[in-house]
């Protein structure tokens, strides 16, 4: 039954070749997603990293020092990923292992901070209120970003949900009930035409779920993918339920 | 999009206007700075600035201000160049100002967030709506010409089924360009974070 259910997508070449697109292009959408979760991570940790400077820088210390004590005293990917920048550039100036650690973050939070601080250490700028404002800038920048995803995350979903899953089998099954192909309704025309509306719906509805929480680049790897398993819930759910 | 880059990069410019000029770089020379980058439109904005300071078209920094302001779309990015114009014009406080806008622009921006996320509350349901009704009156009259096929369709004339399809195409049409506009929203209220 199976296989005389994908036989019949046959006559379906776009749902064939979504498939095919979706499947490949999820290999490329995995790694923006583990990227992002690490990037969030580093700049969550980024506004309490920088009040310990502030302390640190405060007490007396200098700011390399105060950044290899708080790279050994904390865990987590932030304080890992300078501990091995500072290490790493034993051979290099600071301001190159800052720049080094900038780059390597992959975060525009922290590229900024850094851009900064190189900017005030050749000004010779007071560190310690720098450091201070910045660490609550970013605090509230975050907690801004947090309570956006947090908010916005399950709106998104429900979208994502009702226009790709469940308008598609909703739908199929009124057709499906009401115009079975088992008896003879002729209905070819019409369940391409609303096979294609599904899946240009659930593009829309995945694109504006994506746009909502501020990742559109991320969520389009999946795109062709919620596409195509929008066409074929449709298609599947008529042939099921109508024959 | 060019408002939504100022918006996302107006608060950093502002901070690094505060950093530099607070430890006594001049103005020019942190116009100068900004303009190598990392502030997306607004340091091509100061590049360029720059760039045509140097060729000495256009007349002074004052000039060059005052012509930038026309480009700015946000409200907040103009506030910013009328408060550089006037410091060249006038020797205005401009660290002091830098941080009460600072303070300002933050403020605007946990509130445009507010708003972004209120707003948005009833794109789900409208989205919804508009995308699920229309295509399910839309497919129950698509299947007219079906079910009214037998002795049903003796009782009442129907369209020609030609017509019937081109009415279900350009409902289901409507129906996805009234989604995207719907969506569109999430779009253009960004708060630029």
């Amino acid at each position: 039954m199976i296989f005389g259910l994908i036989e019949s997508f046959n006559d379906t070449p776009l749902l064939l070749f979504l498939l095919i697109l979706g499947l490949g292009f999820a290999g490329g959408g995995i790694p923006p997603m583990r990227e992002r979760a690490r990037r969030r991570t580093i700049e969550n940790e980024l506004p309490s990293f920088l009040e310990a400077l502030s302390d640190s820088v405060g007490a007396g210390r200098g700011l390399q020092e105060a950044m290899m004590e708080q790279s050994t005293a904390n865990d987590g990917p932030l304080a890992k990923l300078l501990g091995e920048t500072l290490k790493e550039s034993h051979a290099s100036s600071f301001e190159a292992s800052l720049a080094s650690f900038a780059a390597k973050s992959r975060s525009s939070q922290v590229q900024r901070v850094m851009v900064l601080l190189e900017t005030a250490i050749q000004q010779d700028s007071s560190l310690r209120d720098i450091l201070s404002d910045l660490s609550m800038d970013y605090e509230r920048l975050n907690d801004l970003m947090n309570r956006r995803e947090s908010e916005l995350q399950g709106r998104g979903i429900l979208i994502i949900l009702f226009v790709s899953v469940g308008l598609p089998v909703l739908i199929a099954f009124i057709v499906g009930l009401f115009a079975p192909a088992s008896q003879g309704y002729q209905i070819t025309a019409f369940n391409n035409t609303f096979a294609l509306f599904f899946a240009a719906a659930s593009a829309i509805g995945v694109g504006v779920s994506g746009r909502m929480m501020g990742r559109l680049k991320d969520v389009l790897w999946w795109l062709p993918m919620w596409m195509a398993l929008s066409m074929g819930l449709y298609l599947g759910a008529v042939k099921l339920v109508g024959g | 999009m060019r408002l939504l880059d100022e918006k996302r990069e107006l608060l950093y410019v502002i901070r690094t206007f505060d950093v530099l000029m607070s430890s006594g770089v001049g103005l020019e020379a942190a116009i100068h700075t900004i303009g190598q980058g990392g502030y997306g439109i607004i340091s091509e904005d100061f590049a360029g600035l720059m760039k045509r300071l140097r060729k000495g078209s256009g007349g002074g920094l004052d000039k060059q201000l005052k012509h930038l302001m026309k480009s700015a779309e946000s409200p907040g990015y103009k506030r910013l160049l009328n408060t550089l114009y006037t410091n060249v014009t006038q020797n205005t406080d401009l660290v002091e100002t830098l941080k009460k806008q600072g303070t300002r622009m933050e403020e605007e921006r946990s509130e445009a967030v507010e708003k972004y996320i209120e707003e948005l509350g009833g794109v789900p349901e409208t989205l919804l709506s508009i995308g699920m009704i229309g295509p399910i009156i839309l497919s129950i009259i698509g299947l007219v010409p079906q079910l009214m096929s037998g002795d049903l369709g003796s009782f009442m004339s129907l369209p020609d089924p030609a017509v019937i399809s081109g009415v279900v195409n350009m409902g289901l049409i409507m129906t996805l360009v009234a989604m995207f506009f719907i969506g569109l929203k999430a779009h253009t209220k960004d708060p630029g974070l």
